[in-house]
């Protein structure tokens, strides 16, 4: 076992989704445990993937291991279904398989009794397998099918329970926002593939590095690339999608729309980013600029949003903000190891906060409070998740985030540095807020905190389970770790663009950060403790602001005014266009023609036998002279 | 040996005498039989080509045989149906046949 047989990551999953499709309703508790078993071995699997992947790294010439199969063969267009493993893979890989894995055990309690609980696993394991496809893609092709499995998948479970309007509108809402920039990628992938004559991912590097694509050429076909994962991860403009996502079930935004998919861009681009390296520096520059005002935009959001998971997807957007900044300063490993703490301390966030939505039935943080004495695992749970999200040291995201500002700071300019640094106060705001709002204080609604009580194990020991990493898991930045653990050294050691790079400390860094960042915490538990006083003082004093955040930014109602004049508008032409033109002339105009004429030529019709005679002999002659006059 | 056109000529002539009948008759027992000679003049030209090109093979001839056969059986069929029309119309004038018209 090893990475040869990395295919059967997706392949377990992909499998156990067809059996529950035809059997899951014969099955006893509607075969859930098929769905956690499937991916318990994918995820016990990634460990022979790892032990063989750390064997093969100790030779300096890997690039990865490759496994692929001839899918699809013409003359010189060849289809591949490969899968490929590095150490980007890797880092994908375990945030995958960890997560899923808690999520499923997790659902099993949050599901229990809904109608739908059989098809909820089936789905579940649909994208896993996706998901992991995605991931192990050694081509663009098969990536961007797993990419439109992904986002099918997430359509579903956005819309799982349908039977809500607004679920119903976030999905339709999440599946057409996401597929704008879909467009893109395969435009782009179409592009890179019209110069290089491949699909294959290594090739296409090896191909830009050669010199293979012009300059200008290369830079718009990244761009489309990059649309694809502004969409995918919600990145502005195309971000609006994100916090309506969370119309789902809770552990389906923790695992799809926090751990996994909407990181697929980011993947994506790190997996691609030595062509964005050939091309033009307007391209990383472009993907800088969106990751920052990403940033900007969803932290202020989450100052204003009220519905307890609304703020966490904010955060997300934040953390997926920070992801691209780290990309556009040419550092996977920054990217990577932000990408895999979040990972974790993201999902711990939504399921924690899952576990409040279904101890009290309440999401809006108005109606909460003071559940810290009722449900100590999750608070503390959250309150761990919280502040690696701000970056408290030494929590996992502390030394992510500050891998990204070390990064930002050296290849950006300082005012890019600067607005991140901002930012650090703003995430500390918000999520402190979120905090002292929902778990601090005296309960808003008496009769929610009364019915309170302790997530049920099920659910409480995945939160345990993913706080572990939480804490520790940012400490892979060291050497000494990395070596205990079999790696070749510290994170930047194992992944990185050209050359591995040993962790240094730093200082200056880490105390701004750390000053901004728990100062911003600190502001925000005086401001909202006590019945939120001051909070509430400051938003009426800037109520222009405070409204201008909680529509955020009109930029949804901008879309919608864009969809019901300019989109509606030139849709009514077009269906004037296929009613009028191509129905009721076209369509409808050669069956009246074919009727008239026949009304009309029926009387040549005359049923005497003789006339027809005269008719055929007199044809067959006319044929027989034009025959002999062409002839000659 | 007689030159092809001989023969050429023949069923040319034949044929159309039988498509002349076919025509201009106005009796169903008539045009039936101009259309056996038409019939027949195909016959001559498949014997002809049969004997001067390909005088190894029996095709032509073989064909001919059928076109007998087949005319024979359509004699039978065709005067039972003029048989019929003449007891429904009292006539075998085929000006009369026109009952299928629109």
């Amino acid at each position: 076992m090893g990475m040869q047989e990395a295919w059967l990551l997706p392949a377990i999953p992909a499998v156990a989704f067809v059996f529950l499709l035809l059997f899951g309703a014969y099955l006893p508790r509607r075969g859930d445990w098929v769905a956690i078993a499937a991916i318990g071995a994918s995820f016990v699997l990634f460990f022979f993937v790892l032990a063989d992947l750390l064997d093969a790294v100790k030779d300096p010439e890997f690039v990865g291991g490759v496994k692929s199969w001839t899918w699809v063969e013409f003359d010189n267009f060849k289809i591949e279904l490969g899968f490929f493993v590095d150490q980007i893979t890797i880092v994908m890989l375990i945030v995958v398989s960890f997560v899923a894995l808690m999520v499923q055990i997790y659902s099993v309690a949050y599901m229990k009794g809904d109608p739908r609980y059989g098809w909820y696993f089936t789905v579940m394991c649909l994208f896993t397998a996706s998901m992991l496809t995605l991931v192990l893609a050694d081509n663009l092709l098969l990536m961007y099918a797993a990419w439109e499995g992904v986002g099918f998948c997430s359509f579903l479970l956005i819309g799982f329970w349908w039977e809500r309007r607004s679920a119903a509108e976030a999905a339709k809402k999440a599946f057409i926002t996401t597929r704008i920039g879909d467009v893109g990628f395969l435009i782009g992938i179409i592009l890179l593939w019209r110069e290089a004559n491949t699909f294959n991912i290594q090739e296409i590097i090896h191909f830009a590095e050669n010199g293979g694509y012009s300059n200008t050429y290369l830079t718009i076909a990244v761009l489309f690339l990059f649309g694809g994962a502004i969409g995918k991860s919600g990145q502005f403009p195309l971000h609006v999608w994100l916090p309506d996502a969370m119309e789902g079930p809770t552990p389906v935004s923790a695992l799809i729309h926090a751990a996994t998919m909407v990181v697929a861009g980011v993947y994506m681009v790190a997996r691609m980013l030595p062509v964005f390296e050939v091309a033009d520096p307007i391209a990383l520059d472009v993907v800088t600029i969106l990751g920052l005002t990403t940033v900007m935009l969803s932290a202020t959001m989450g100052l204003a949003a009220t519905d307890i998971k609304r703020v966490i997807a904010y955060s997300t957007l934040n953390s997926l903000g920070l992801m691209f900044v780290a990309l556009g300063s040419h550092s996977v490993t920054a990217a990577m190891l932000y990408l895999f703490v979040h990972g974790f301390f993201k999902a711990m966030l939504f399921l924690g906060s899952g576990a409040v939505i279904h101890a009290t039935e309440k999401q809006d943080v108005n109606d909460l409070g003071g559940l810290a004495r009722k449900m100590p695992v999750t608070s503390i749970t959250f309150a761990l998740g919280a502040a690696a999200m701000i970056g408290v040291i030494p929590l996992s995201g502390f030394w992510a985030k500050d891998e990204v500002l070390h990064a930002a700071n050296n290849a950006q300019n300082v005012f890019c540095y600067l607005v991140l640094l901002a930012s650090l106060v703003i995430t500390g705001l918000y999520m402190t807020r979120l905090y002292v709002l929902t778990f601090l204080g005296e309960p808003k609604d008496r009769h929610v905190y009364d019915h309170a009580h302790e997530a049920e194990p099920l659910m409480s020991v995945p939160l345990v389970l993913l706080a572990i990493p939480t804490v520790i898991g940012g400490l892979v930045v060291f050497h000494g770790v990395g070596k205990a653990l079999g790696f070749p050294g510290g994170f930047g050691e194992f992944v990185y663009l050209e050359e591995p790079e040993k962790f240094k400390f730093h200082v200056d860094i880490a105390l701004e950060s750390t000053v901004l960042a728990v100062g911003g915490a600190a502001i925000g538990y005086y401001a909202w403790a006590n019945g939120a006083a001051l909070a509430t003082r400051v938003r009426q004093t800037f109520s222009p602001i405070a409204a201008l955040l909680s529509h955020r930014y009109y930029i949804d109602d901008i879309y919608q005014w864009g969809i019901n004049h300019i989109i509606l508008g030139l849709g009514a032409v077009l269906a004037w266009f296929d009613r009028v033109i191509v129905n009721d002339t076209g369509v409808d105009g050669s069956a009246e023609l074919g009727y008239l004429a026949g009304n009309e030529l029926k009387y040549t019709e005359t049923g005497k036998i003789p006339n027809y005679a005269l008719a055929i002999a007199a044809g067959v002659l006319v044929i027989a002279v034009l025959f002999l006059v062409l002839e000659a | 040996m007689i030159p092809i056109n001989h023969f050429l000529v023949l069923s040319t002539i034949l044929f159309s005498i039988g498509m002349y009948g076919v025509l201009s008759r106005r009796n169903a027992v008539l045009v039936l039989m101009s259309v056996e000679l038409m019939l027949q003049a195909v016959s001559i030209n498949f014997i002809t080509f049969a004997a001067y090109l390909d005088p190894q093979k029996a095709t032509g001839i073989i064909f001919a045989v059928f076109v007998i056969v087949v005319a024979a059986a359509e004699v039978g069929l065709a005067l039972a149906m003029i048989l019929r029309f003449y007891r429904n119309k009292q006539t075998a004038n085929v000006d009369e046949a026109d009952m299928m018209k629109w």
